[in-house]
């Protein structure tokens, strides 16, 4: 944990700013990305024209209000006309209604567009990362993808929630105010603008270190929760190891910073809004004394007293809007970065010549490794018949689950070709290409659902298939007795069903699937003797009449393949079938020995 | 409160002045007129001044408040025990820390604020409007009920939307947390297309709840000014007709149209305030659900002079429910000697190992460390010398050297860093670390880069490692670790003895082979002891465990044979 206190500028405390990116901000206008931004708004182009014109019309409609106020009390009140002082009243009543009905448009259409757009924007990041070639995932921590889709865009969507599309039309208001109070008054609209400077000045001051402690309290407040939920989580390793004062000094550091950037942004705020509001005492008060010079009428005064009250209104809101700017060009330039990315994921390539189709898998001088200059397979040459079942075995980092990997290709190949009925991998289209195969992984990942969405895989289940997949692999009653039978729920990542239950579902998934590879990778983890019974019936079942490549971890699984591949440090060592391997004295059959050595030992 | 008063009587003040100008200039004495203009400008300035430094002093005092007691949260938080924890979730703990403690804060800064400002700002502006005109008062003020009436329902139903669609983001996040943790499948099945469809879905509603929120927001500012609007047509008409009938002097007309727009305002904030006030205390009320709760575990005061690692158990009975997990529990560990606990999922090992350092509420007189109960020893003696090292190990999000060096008080010294490089050699774990994008600074945890199970447990020893405890207690340190690398963790053990007493809990007799001494728990009790070789041919539990574990040796005595370093993907991939 950094303790940032003690080592203010720790290299855990840079590597960590450096990994809570999320608070940074950008600029608040980068046109470059607002140009990338512009395809997703497109679509729905027509509502923000619509939110620009409803803003003209709002502002057409708040700049006459004080007309008609002066118009009531000059020539209707203060004349005694009563007719002037109801069509006044008529006309003033008439306009705020539609200042107030097209503003709502104004502001709900142009959230209607950001919203929708927002909505594209995560669906195309979301189709996006299924391109991405699983190494990507690899080095990629899960949290920060999942908050390109969610915050990010979140905040993005701010640029159209804050108004910041507003300006247009708040600039065209201020105009407006400016030119109708000259018009009306020029001197006393000079005077009454005389206020305006020293309170500009103000605000302008102030509003920079307001924005820099906005965005303070935006990155302050998500560490926070954070840490704290952190704390919660990992309660008794803090309590285990004494720590809880260290980690106490470490969360006050954040919990002073949030509290001392949230008292400096109400410091501002406070000051701004009461300058706006001291802006019109002023105003009125200079024009009061202007007026002792040069007289103008009461409802001129009235009316510029709306003026100067409306005037303000757009400048309170600038320095809250401008953070939001930033942080939603901060957020569109992390999205557009992922966007940036340029691997894919099984990219069509030039294919190798056709080999043997009667081959239903074939592996030809294959290397690969994951990490340059760490090979993780070395010139591996094999094939598999149509209906073999084949068993691979060796160490943990042999190289088994990679064999696996290639055949699907999940990743690429260094060097040589991995084929599929005669056919090069490459040549296949990425999804054409795994319909071929069912796997079966170790650590089987279920999917929010029900039962039957995750056999079949898929929204909308073909019950009927469901059932004879579980009914075949022998596991109908074990999960028809459960509440909900096949429409039971299955919590998030499958934690209301045990590791037996969820290997039953992987067989029943793969069932269903129907496809004629099975690669499948033995668990490792001990069960009981009656699972581990309707494990043995499951796998045989589903392996019936099909090509298999085995991943094996258990012996029966291996004495039962017709032929065994053994791996030993990337390269394939021995092939043949357990009989023949055990009499060939080789590695298997030393691996062999040493299981009925333990076991003579420990009898 | 006395700055929020000097504040609004500033404002009446100047609306007095603006009348009497007003008067001047319709009658024509334009040199009093000046003057008055002159006082408002003053008591604009220092009704700014009053508003600035009122603002600062409750809302900072809310703020500090809030700080406060998130501070004595976490505190209380750390003090509290694990009947505690079980008994309210992270999710629940965390709501309250942030939502309900939201909710206090708007009651403590912005309740206080508009309570005073509204009861204040309600007797300047009236008195001005008052003593102008009687009618236009009442007649002026007809709609405000409907506002505070409007204020409150939007209120509430913001609460409500703004929550709704948090948690439409939180699910949705959850599918795509779930879509890519488990991309390796997708892509091996191509459910591409179905994952789209149940994103799609969660997409969709999403977006649906922010449009109904937008539309809420959307529309309140339009509604609530229209309303107040009428109160401004109603002094333009009502009033206007009043002064054409002589019942209303003209020049009280601006000064009345100003304290309009005072009162409207705190009066509009009063339907907030309502719904402030029922949250803040709902809230509160929440917050004490935690306060109250008392710790369970409190430390001693009796400080042993040096501490050997002597553990004792004398006849400890232990039941989270009406059912003991451990019955008549008696044990010793010698300083130095190794012991294996061995026993059945759910026969209460883990249960025992966490007692011996006060984890649970150890009962008095049934731990004894160097023959003093463990329950007179101060706390941080306590968990200094016996350090429990949990099952399912728990990472910070923080770089994986800080997560080993969580007890060193300097972790970037060259000699933390010796240290931290040490113990992950001796926990195995280095030469993955090494292979991490970033070595060790690489962020793990929640948020960083995934570690397997096997990998996080081997971080977590080594942390365990390093803190170097007299008694270490290891649950189950090697469930997730291959044959090979157990031997390799158990040789370093050895080697790390330096006199500390150790306890393994494991179900591995491979494990418990090594150790000194094996004691087999079995619901609850214990069942053997006694050197392995004598226990496996005793033809008791430990010899059916020995037993059933022949199949997993056979695998593990494949694996033992001459691996490499594991890959990083292929560590994750066993998880």
């Amino acid at each position: 944990m950094s303790r940032a206190k003690a080592l203010p500028a720790s290299r855990t405390a840079r590597v960590l700013e450096a990994f809570h990116e999320e608070s940074a901000l950008g600029k608040a206008y980068d046109w470059q990305l607002l140009r990338r931004l512009w395809p997703y708004v497109r679509p729905y182009r027509s509502m923000i024209y619509l939110s620009l014109g409803m803003g003209v019309l709002t502002a057409a409609s708040s700049l006459l209000q004080p007309l008609f106020m002066r118009y009531l009390l000059d020539e209707g009140a203060l004349a005694g006309n009563l007719s002037r002082l109801g069509t006044g009243a008529f006309y003033l009543a008439i306009l705020i209604l539609i200042e107030r009905v097209l503003s709502f448009f104004q502001v709900y259409s142009v959230q209607l567009a950001g919203a929708k757009a927002m909505a594209d924007l995560r669906r195309t990041l979301f189709q996006f990362l299924h391109e991405l070639p699983l190494g990507f995932f690899d080095r990629t921590p899960v949290g920060r993808l999942v908050s390109r889709i969610t915050n990010d865009t979140d905040a993005i969507l701010e640029l159209f929630a804050s108004g910041a599309l507003n300006a247009f039309s708040d600039l065209l208001r201020l105009l407006g105010i400016v030119i109708f109070m000259l018009a009306l008054d020029w001197r006393l609209a000079l005077i009454a603008f005389l206020a305006g400077p020293p309170v500009t000045l103000m605000v302008q001051a102030v509003r920079p270190r307001a924005r820099a402690a906005f965005r303070e309290i935006r990155g302050k407040t998500s560490r926070m929760n954070a840490n704290m939920a952190e704390q919660v989580n990992g309660m008794t390793t803090v309590q285990a190891f004494g720590q809880q004062r260290a980690a106490a000094a470490e969360f006050d550091d954040i919990n002073t910073g949030y509290r001392d950037a949230i008292v400096r942004s109400i410091k501002y705020e406070a000051v701004q809004d009461a300058a706006i509001d001291m802006v019109a005492s002023l105003c009125l008060a200079f024009m009061v004394i202007a007026i002792g010079y040069h007289s103008a009428s009461y409802g001129t005064l009235v009316a510029f007293n709306a003026y100067v009250l409306r005037f303000f209104e757009p400048i309170a809101a600038l320095a809250q809007r401008y953070t939001l700017l930033q942080s939603a060009m901060a957020g569109a330039e992390r999205v557009f970065g992922l966007l940036d990315t340029e691997e894919r994921d099984a990219l069509a390539e030039v294919p190798a010549p056709d080999g043997d189709p009667a081959l239903c898998v074939s592996f030809e001088n294959v290397s690969f490794g994951y990490k340059p200059n760490v090979p993780v397979l070395s010139d591996v040459s094999f094939g598999v018949r149509r209906g073999e079942k084949v068993a691979i075995v060796g160490a943990t980092g042999a190289g088994k689950t990679t064999v696996a990997s290639l055949l699907l290709r999940l990743y690429p190949v260094n060097t040589g070709v991995v084929r599929i009925f005669g056919k090069d991998v490459r040549g296949f289209e990425r999804r054409e290409l795994r319909r071929h195969f069912a796997m079966v992984p170790q650590d089987v990942q279920l999917f929010p659902g029900t039962i039957a969405t995750n056999i079949a895989a898929s929204e909308t289940p073909d019950l009927v298939r469901v059932d004879a997949a579980l009914r075949r692999i022998g596991a109908e009653d074990l999960f028809r007795s459960r509440p909900g039978g096949l429409q039971a729920v299955v919590d998030e990542r499958g934690e209301n069903f045990s590791a037996g239950e969820r290997q039953l579902i992987a067989f029943a998934r793969a069932l269903y699937r129907d496809a004629q590879i099975i690669v499948l990778d033995e668990a490792t983890a001990s069960i009981d003797s009656n699972t581990e019974a309707r494990m043995q019936h499951a796998m045989e079942e589903l392996l019936e009449g099909r090509t298999a490549l085995i991943i094996a971890h258990r012996l029966s699984t291996i004495q039962a393949a017709d032929r065994i591949l053994s791996f030993h440090q990337g390269r394939l060592v021995e092939s043949g079938s357990h009989a023949e391997l055990l009499a060939k004295g080789g590695l298997y059959a030393k691996l062999h020995g040493l299981h009925f050595g333990a076991a003579a030992e420990s009898a | 409160m006395v700055l929020l008063a000097v504040y609004n009587y500033c404002q009446y003040w100047i609306d007095l002045l603006l009348a009497d100008a007003m008067s001047g200039l319709l009658h024509g004495q334009l040199s009093t007129s000046r003057l008055l203009g002159l006082g408002m400008a003053v008591a604009g300035t220092l009704a700014f001044v009053t508003r600035v430094l009122s603002r600062l002093t409750i809302f900072n005092a809310g703020r500090y408040a809030e700080y406060e007691l998130r501070t004595a949260l976490l505190h209380h938080l750390h003090r509290l025990g694990p009947s505690f924890y079980r008994r309210m979730s992270t999710g629940d703990i965390m709501s309250r820390v942030t939502n309900d403690l939201q909710q206090v804060r708007g009651l403590l800064g912005f309740g206080v604020l508009n309570l005073f400002n509204t009861s204040f700002g309600l007797v300047s502006a009236l008195a001005v409007m008052l003593k102008f005109s009687v009618p236009l008062t009442l007649a002026s003020l007809a709609p405000l009920p409907l506002l505070l009436l409007v204020m409150r329902y939007y209120s509430k139903r913001l609460y409500l939307r703004q929550r709704e669609n948090q948690d439409c983001l939180g699910a949705l996040g959850g599918v795509v947390q779930s879509s890519i943790a488990g991309v390796r499948v997708v892509r091996a099945f191509a459910l591409e297309e179905s994952e789209l469809h149940s994103f799609e879905r969660s997409n969709q509603s999403y977006l649906d709840k922010g449009l109904v929120l937008a539309k809420l927001r959307g529309s309140m500012w339009p509604v609530m000014q229209a309303i107040t609007m009428i109160g401004v047509l109603v002094v333009f008409w009502y009033g206007g007709r009043l002064i054409v009938q002589g019942q209303f002097k003209a020049e009280q007309f601006l000064s009345f149209y100003r304290a309009l727009f005072r009162l409207t305002w705190p009066l509009a904030a009063l339907g907030f305030l309502v719904s402030v006030v029922q949250r803040g205390r709902a809230g509160y009320a929440r917050l004490r659900d935690i306060f109250d709760a008392q710790p369970d575990v409190v430390g001693g005061v009796q400080l042993p002079e040096v501490i050997r690692g002597h553990l004792e158990v004398r006849h400890l009975t232990f039941a989270y429910g009406a059912e003991p997990v451990l019955r008549d529990v008696s044990l010793e560990v010698q300083p130095g000697e190794r012991v294996a606990i061995v026993g059945r999922t759910g026969a209460g090992k883990s249960t025992l190992g966490a007692l011996l350092s006060r984890l649970h509420t150890t009962p008095p007189g049934s731990v004894f460390l160097d023959g003093v109960d463990v329950c007179e020893l101060p706390l941080a003696t306590l968990r200094a010398s016996v350090l429990y090292n949990q099952q399912l190990p728990f990472l910070f999000s923080t770089t994986v050297g800080r997560n080993i060096a969580y007890s060193l008080e300097h972790p970037e010294t060259d000699a933390g860093e010796r240290a931290i490089a040490h113990a992950a050699r001796e926990a195995q774990i280095k030469d993955e670390i090494d292979a991490l994008p970033e070595g060790f600074d690489t962020v793990v945890g929640e948020r960083g880069v995934q570690l397997s199970g096997g990998q996080k447990q081997r971080v977590a020893l080594a942390r365990a490692l390093l803190a170097q405890p007299k008694v270490l207690v290891l649950d189950d340190p090697l469930s997730a670790v291959d044959a090979r690398t157990e031997t390799a963790l158990l040789d370093a053990l050895d080697r790390e003895r330096d006199g500390r007493s150790l306890l393994l809990i494991t179900h591995r007799v491979s494990a418990a082979a090594r150790c000194d001494r094996v004691i087999v728990l079995d619901h609850g009790r214990v069942v053997e002891t006694g050197r392995h070789e004598q226990l496996a041919r005793a033809g008791g539990t430990y010899s059916r465990f020995v037993e059933e574990q022949r199949r997993e040796r056979e695998l593990a005595k494949l694996d033992e044979f001459t691996a490499p370093p594991a890959p990083l993907r292929e560590a994750v991939e066993a998880e």
